[in-house]
């Protein structure tokens, strides 16, 4: 159980369920997995449509979205984000399927944010100090 | 959104009043103890033996945790030196199981492949985190899609999720921070009446609730429940068998079990503010022929004061919603309130023993012998849950 990867907590971006998110946010894109038959959005990445068993193509969706929830992590709970608290990650409904709730780091001031609000994607390299010369682009919400 | 496009009953055969719990046993509840899980469960279940005026060799079957794998037939025979056959399922325990435990031994019991059945659930996760062998957070650090899409961005471990459960809450129905302080503090109360708890002897006001550091606002510290080692076991039989043993039966009046449809990530829950307890809470209450308006204490699984909270409005004690005016003032006490609630001191101030000791809870007041004791109760109910499935359990005085 316990877990060995050295990079962690960065993603796994040789993971083949979520390489094509990174790959997608290294170069600019939000991508998510949509159905080839039924056009639905799948989230989290699945091998093929829960619904129909169609396959998926990562399709670029628009970056835009609303806050649906928030949290101001305050504690941290891994060393690895000792100097990163206070930080607050968030989930984001995305425009074309609020269905869809990417997670994601929240810029800002925290007493700003209210339910809803409608934010960005914007792309920034991810480090940890506990993962030195490692970094990987990750999508990251602003206003 | 229909409430019910989103998850499913489980159909279960109708066993009112077929099998009863007839033994409880508990183990010291503590912090770090340095034993192991396998050693809590067999103290838990030869206590729970012997409360039912049993011997170990009566017990033919068992129910035990398969995905926690601390007490199965193997540590049932190592421990008490036995060697019969024992009818065995893997999906008793603690948490939504610690419910769902006494209709499988409903079912084996008709079938007549056991009389008497222990379900077992310990656990030693304040000595796993103390030496950093494991503990509740690492089982999802393990999950790639957590580990991939969720902890990079410190969304991570429970008290992240719940959190942010708990922001939609506040943001969807007004929710005030003091109506999760008012959860916390009926837990701490009732911890304060029990020797057992290992919040017991600490007094907590709202106003202490209210100073206690932020861990993942608005998540505060004694919205989070404990981390502990200890253990808890019942035996279940027929219900003619139980009226033959040592105490009055805890009769099994209804049993409910609902799922998600939408996965075991908090972050894709459809449902966001709501519990799998409205799909399962409905069927038990059908068939024990009863409505909330009849419980007399109420205990459900409290990781955080938010899933507690959530329970009670999805089980129908009020409107989805408006669990935040209900809980307040002495409504969940157990000598004052309309709703005695987590009278042991749940997760929150008694032990997090993942559920198994609500139970136990709920047979002690059947009995009258709780230590903070609602005067003539007869109707008890336990709210388990587990992320995507919750499960509730109606137990009765035997009349």
């Amino acid at each position: 159980m316990a877990i060995t990867r050295e990079t962690f907590p960065l993603p796994d971006v040789d993971d083949p369920l979520v390489a094509p998110f990174f790959a997608g946010a290294a170069r600019g894109e939000l991508v998510v997995p949509r159905c080839d038959a039924c056009a639905r959005l799948v989230w989290y990445p699945e091998a093929r449509c829960p619904v129909c068993d169609g396959s998926l193509s990562w399709t670029p969706v628009s970056g835009r979205g609303t806050l649906f929830t928030w949290v101001v992590v305050r504690r941290a709970f891994l060393p690895a984000f000792e100097d990163k608290v206070p930080f607050v990650t968030g989930l984001v409904a995305l425009d074309e399927d609020p269905e869809v709730r990417i997670v994601g780091y929240v810029d800002g001031d925290p007493a700003e944010l209210r339910a809803d609000m409608p934010v960005t994607v914007d792309f920034r390299p991810l480090t940890f100090s506990t993962v030195p010369g490692h970094a990987v682009v990750v999508p990251w919400w602003v206003r | 959104m229909n409430v019910h496009d989103w998850g499913r009953a489980a159909e279960l055969d109708d066993v009112r009043g077929a099998v009863a719990i007839a033994g409880i046993g508990e183990t010291a509840y503590t912090k770090a103890s340095g034993r192991t899980a396998r050693a809590i469960g067999a103290e838990a279940a030869e206590r729970a033996i012997a409360d039912a005026g049993l011997e170990p060799s009566d017990i033919d079957g068992l129910t035990w945790s398969g995905t926690f794998a601390d007490f199965d037939a193997g540590a049932f025979h190592d421990h008490f030196g036995t060697s019969h056959e024992l009818w065995t399922s893997p999906w008793g325990g603690g948490m939504a199981w610690a419910a769902t435990a006494p209709y499988l031994a409903a079912q084996a019991i008709r079938e007549g492949r056991a009389r008497h059945v222990l379900n077992v659930f310990p656990v030693a996760w304040a000595t796993q985190r103390s030496e950093m062998t494991g503990g509740p957070g690492e089982v999802h650090a393990a999950q790639s899609l957590k580990q991939n899409l969720e902890v990079p961005f410190g969304f991570f471990p429970q008290p992240v999720y719940f959190a942010s459960i708990m922001r939609r809450h506040m943001l969807e129905f007004g929710t005030t921070e003091e109506a999760f302080g008012a959860i916390a503090v009926a837990c701490r109360r009732h911890a304060n009446l029990n020797p057992d708890a290992v919040m017991h002897g600490k007094p907590m006001t709202l106003d202490d609730y209210l100073a206690a550091p932020m861990l993942a606002e608005p998540l505060r510290l004694f919205d989070s429940c404990l981390i502990s080692d200890g253990g808890a076991a019942y035996v279940t039989t027929s219900l003619e068998r139980a009226r033959d043993l040592k105490h009055p039966p805890a009769v099994v009046a209804g049993v409910g079990e609902g799922y998600s449809g939408s996965g075991t990530h908090w972050a894709q829950q459809r449902a966001f503010t709501t519990t799998p307890q409205v799909f399962s809470a409905p069927g038990a209450f059908a068939m024990a022929g009863m409505s909330p308006g009849d419980v007399d204490v109420l205990t459900v699984y409290d990781p955080f004061t938010i899933v507690g909270l959530m329970q009670i409005e999805d089980m129908g004690f009020c409107a989805k919603g408006e669990a935040g005016a209900f809980v307040q003032g002495d409504t969940l006490h157990h000598d004052a309130g309309k709703l005695p609630f987590n009278t042991h001191g749940g997760l929150l101030s008694h032990a997090y023993v993942l559920g198994i000791a609500h139970v136990v809870e709920c047979v002690k007041q059947l009995r009258g012998t709780a230590a903070a004791q609602v005067p003539g109760c007869e109707v008890a109910v336990y709210g388990g849950y587990t992320g995507h499935m919750a499960s509730t359990l109606i137990l009765t005085a035997d009349r």
